[in-house]
């Protein structure tokens, strides 16, 4: 059972990320399910979804429940904290150095880099999947991801996620 | 048609199930209004349609009063038909809706109406389920995704066998969470028949509409005394019978959760009822009368608790044990359910949140009209309406809100009000969807009265804040078949206002033309309403026009903050510490309109 906040600001991919994880894990035949925010807040506001995976039937985590709190906006991070467990990781988009209990990588530089800053999401997620015990693979997430019959989306995800994982190892 | 879905299983949102269940259930016609949290069930549908290249016809309607007469007319004629609203779209269909009660149906009727506890998107908290026992109709409360789709299934079986509309009452905390959820193929569409011709039921005038009153109470009766989910369901059986909690809906996973999840509390009983009305109020009572307590957790009104005839040994919302306001987070449902167990609740340190203010997106073509309205207009009064243009409120631009159209007829009781009070001028602000919707009635209204106001309505060609629907000035439908665009002006013009300019908001100088002659048509001594029409697409549709140039602040910047706090634009921010404005030129839409609000004349493109 893992559960998962993820977070940031209205318009930065926030469903697209959870709905990978998800579909991910549906087709392993992983019980999941996740709550989204929608409406006015998607207008530049505070957004988050919540994911669960294992046997759970509400779609919300408790406050100090959450294993990952994966944020892609540091202030959104304090607005989330809440709802980390006390051994729970972090993992931000931020350029300051990693903390205890901290993983940080710049996915928005990183983004920018490969020509699009909206592709921070999945910079994000890239780098995510290379910390320990994150219930998604990097060969997973590429493998959902290819399957998209856009050619420049495709293409410039897998990038995106390469990006994300080979920070990892830097 | 195919089965190629068959054994599929996908991570579906709970709207997107709810459309996927009127399909699996034969389903040919889906109208729907958006508003959050329901927007996503006839988006679903226009989805599922192409990609099973299934019949169904889809539309969305005009305003929800229409969309449930569409769909209602369909089930006359033998359709099996639904249609999809938020819970305040209900109060807009609530005339057809409580009438087809008594009339009833012939093929499926499923009113899926979304409600928002919170409310996080909205203007009430009200309980669609409240709404169904008033108008009479039985009701459906799913709690997962999963669930969703199979009660949509259930509820056009209902509708049919008892030949009444039914209501299906996701929360948000269904339509937008996602669950991995079983498909199976869509049948052939259901069709019950020709629409026979009989006036004493389908056009009942009051002597016969007693005689359906009856009949409906009787389907009422035998819903709740035959229907198994109209029953209490065991869904996690405790130790003993000291504690039971009823719960109904999304609320219900929390309870399942919490109780399932803490062995301090292996001697609750869990019941949940799926028909929260009717429901089977004996079956309920014997749940009270077997335990010591009772807790009661529903979602957003008393409506199971209501219905428990001796409620001595029963804790809720009437008991003051459960809120009886905002939403039943599950934090919320664990203190309840620990309390009632007599265990103390963790204490629990108020999470510090400062949640981000929404606003209005940069290059939105709403900021300059709004902008430009504030100069023109001053410290007239400014009634808004509902849309992403409520935003206005953080650039002073809206002062009141009340619900969909109300701009329009609440300008012109602020104009009655006070007629020969000079300082008191009115301008009201609408959206293209919400003036189609329900602001033309209003429009009419102040036309005949000669109400003396200014309107302007910010034509954006879609319905942004619910994720950019069509209006009816589309020329096509949402399945991309042909329909017939309605001309807004035609439109003013035919309600008989006689100032009507049509305005592009970026263009600085031609705002301040149009909104001088809409003051000046407008205070007059013979004036009336003019209608200035701002008119450009929404940035976050595909016909936005891409504009590459972008912005700087020069070094004549005195940070008067102008452009933060009067223009608002999120992609223009003061950079602390370095006591200097910045322009994000990832978020700018090179509206370019900051120019005109400098007054420094500091900002400049880029790159001269």
């Amino acid at each position: 059972m893992v559960e998962m906040i993820i977070c940031g600001r209205g318009g930065q991919g926030i469903v697209f990320l959870t709905r990978q994880m998800g579909q991910i894990l549906t087709n392993k035949g992983i019980n999941v399910i996740s709550s989204e925010t929608h409406g006015m807040a998607v207008r530049g506001g505070s957004i988050n979804s919540h994911l669960r995976i294992g046997d759970f039937s509400s779609p919300l985590i408790r406050a100090g429940h959450a294993h990952y709190l994966v944020s892609l906006d540091p202030s959104e991070t304090r607005n989330n904290r809440h709802f980390l467990s006390g051994d729970g990781v972090i993992i931000e988009n931020a350029p300051t150095p990693d903390e205890p209990g901290i993983r940080r990588v710049d996915a928005t530089r990183i983004a920018r880099e490969l020509g699009r800053v909206q592709l921070e999401n999945v910079v994000l997620l890239g780098f995510a999947s290379r910390v320990d015990g994150f219930p998604v693979t990097l060969e997973e997430l590429k493998a959902s991801m290819s399957k998209d019959p856009r050619e420049m989306i495709r293409t410039s995800n897998l990038q995106a996620l390469d990006a994300g994982s080979a920070a990892a190892d830097a | 048609m195919t089965n190629k879905d068959s054994g599929d299983v996908r991570f579906l949102m709970g709207n997107e199930a709810i459309g996927r269940g009127a399909l699996e259930a034969g389903c040919s016609v889906a109208t729907a209004y958006p508003g959050t949290p329901s927007s996503e069930i006839l988006e679903s549908l226009v989805r599922w349609k192409k990609e099973l290249d299934h019949p169904i016809y889809l539309e969305w309607s005009v305003n929800e009063k229409v969309a449930f007469e569409v769909a209602y007319g369909a089930s006359l004629a033998g359709a099996r038909a639904m249609t999809a609203m938020k819970m305040v779209g209900l109060n807009v269909a609530s005339d057809p809706f409580t009438s087809a009660a008594y009339l009833g149906v012939r093929g499926g009727l499923v009113v899926a109406v979304a409600d928002d506890p919170g409310p996080h998107s909205s203007q009430t908290e009200q309980d669609s389920r409240f709404f169904a026992w008033f108008a009479k109709v039985p009701v459906l409360d799913p709690g997962t995704p999963a669930e969703a789709l199979k009660m949509t299934l259930r509820a056009f079986e209902l509708s049919e066998k008892y030949q009444v509309p039914v209501l299906l009452r996701p929360c948000l905390r269904v339509c937008h969470a996602r669950q991995n959820v079983p498909l199976s193929a869509p049948p052939p569409v259901a069709n019950a028949g020709p629409f026979e011709k009989n006036w004493t039921r389908w056009a009942a005038i009051p002597k016969f509409r007693l005689a359906l009153h009856g009949e409906l109470n009787e389907k009422l009766k035998k819903i709740a005394s035959e229907e198994p989910d109209a029953k209490p369901v065991l869904i996690h059986k405790g130790s003993g019978d000291s504690i039971s909690v009823i719960t109904s809906g999304s609320v219900s996973s929390h309870v399942k959760d919490v109780v399932a999840g803490d062995d301090r509390l292996k001697g609750v009983n869990v019941y949940k009822v799926d028909i929260p009305f009717p429901a089977d109020a004996e079956a309920l009572q014997q749940i009270v009368n077997r335990c010591e307590k009772t807790l009661v957790v529903e979602e957003t009104y008393p409506v199971l608790e209501l219905q428990i005839q001796d409620r001595r040994k029963v804790q809720g919302r009437l008991t003051g044990h459960v809120p009886s306001q905002g939403e039943l987070i599950p934090e919320l449902v664990e203190d309840m359910i620990l309390q009632a167990a007599a265990i103390e609740p963790p204490v629990r340190e108020t999470p510090k949140v400062k949640p981000r203010r929404p606003s209005l997106c940069a290059g939105c073509p709403h900021r300059p009209a709004f902008f430009m309205m504030r100069k023109i207009f001053d410290e007239a009064v400014y009634t808004g309406d509902i849309g992403c243009y409520t935003l206005g409120i953080n650039m002073g631009a809206v002062d009141t809100c009340l619900c969909m159209g109300a701009s329009v007829g609440m300008a012109g009781g602020f104009a009655k009000a006070f007629p020969n009070n000079g300082k008191s001028t009115v301008v009201g602000t609408i959206g293209d969807s919400t003036f189609y919707h329900s602001g033309v009635p209003a429009l009419i209204n102040a036309v005949h009265t000669g109400a003396q106001f200014v309107l302007l309505i910010m034509d954006n060609s879609t319905t942004a804040m619910t994720g950019g629907q069509p209006t009816p000035a589309h020329d096509r439908l949402i399945d991309g078949s042909p329909g017939m665009g309605v001309n807004m002006e035609k439109l003013i013009e035919g309600c008989g206002v006689r100032f009507t300019k049509v305005v592009d908001p970026y263009d600085h100088d031609a705002m301040t033309v149009a909104l001088e002659a809409a003051k000046a048509h407008t205070f007059a001594e013979n004036g009336g309403v003019s209608v200035v029409i701002t008119r450009r697409p929404c940035v976050r549709t595909p016909d936005a026009q891409v504009l590459e140039e972008r912005y700087e602040i020069g070094p004549d910047c005195d940070l008067c903050m102008t452009c933060v706090k009067d223009l608002e634009c999120p992609a223009i921010s003061y950079v602390v510490g370095e006591k200097r404005m910045e322009i994000d030129t990832d978020m700018c839409a090179g509206c370019g309109f900051c120019l005109h609000v400098c007054p420094s004349q500091a900002i400049r493109l880029k790159g001269d």
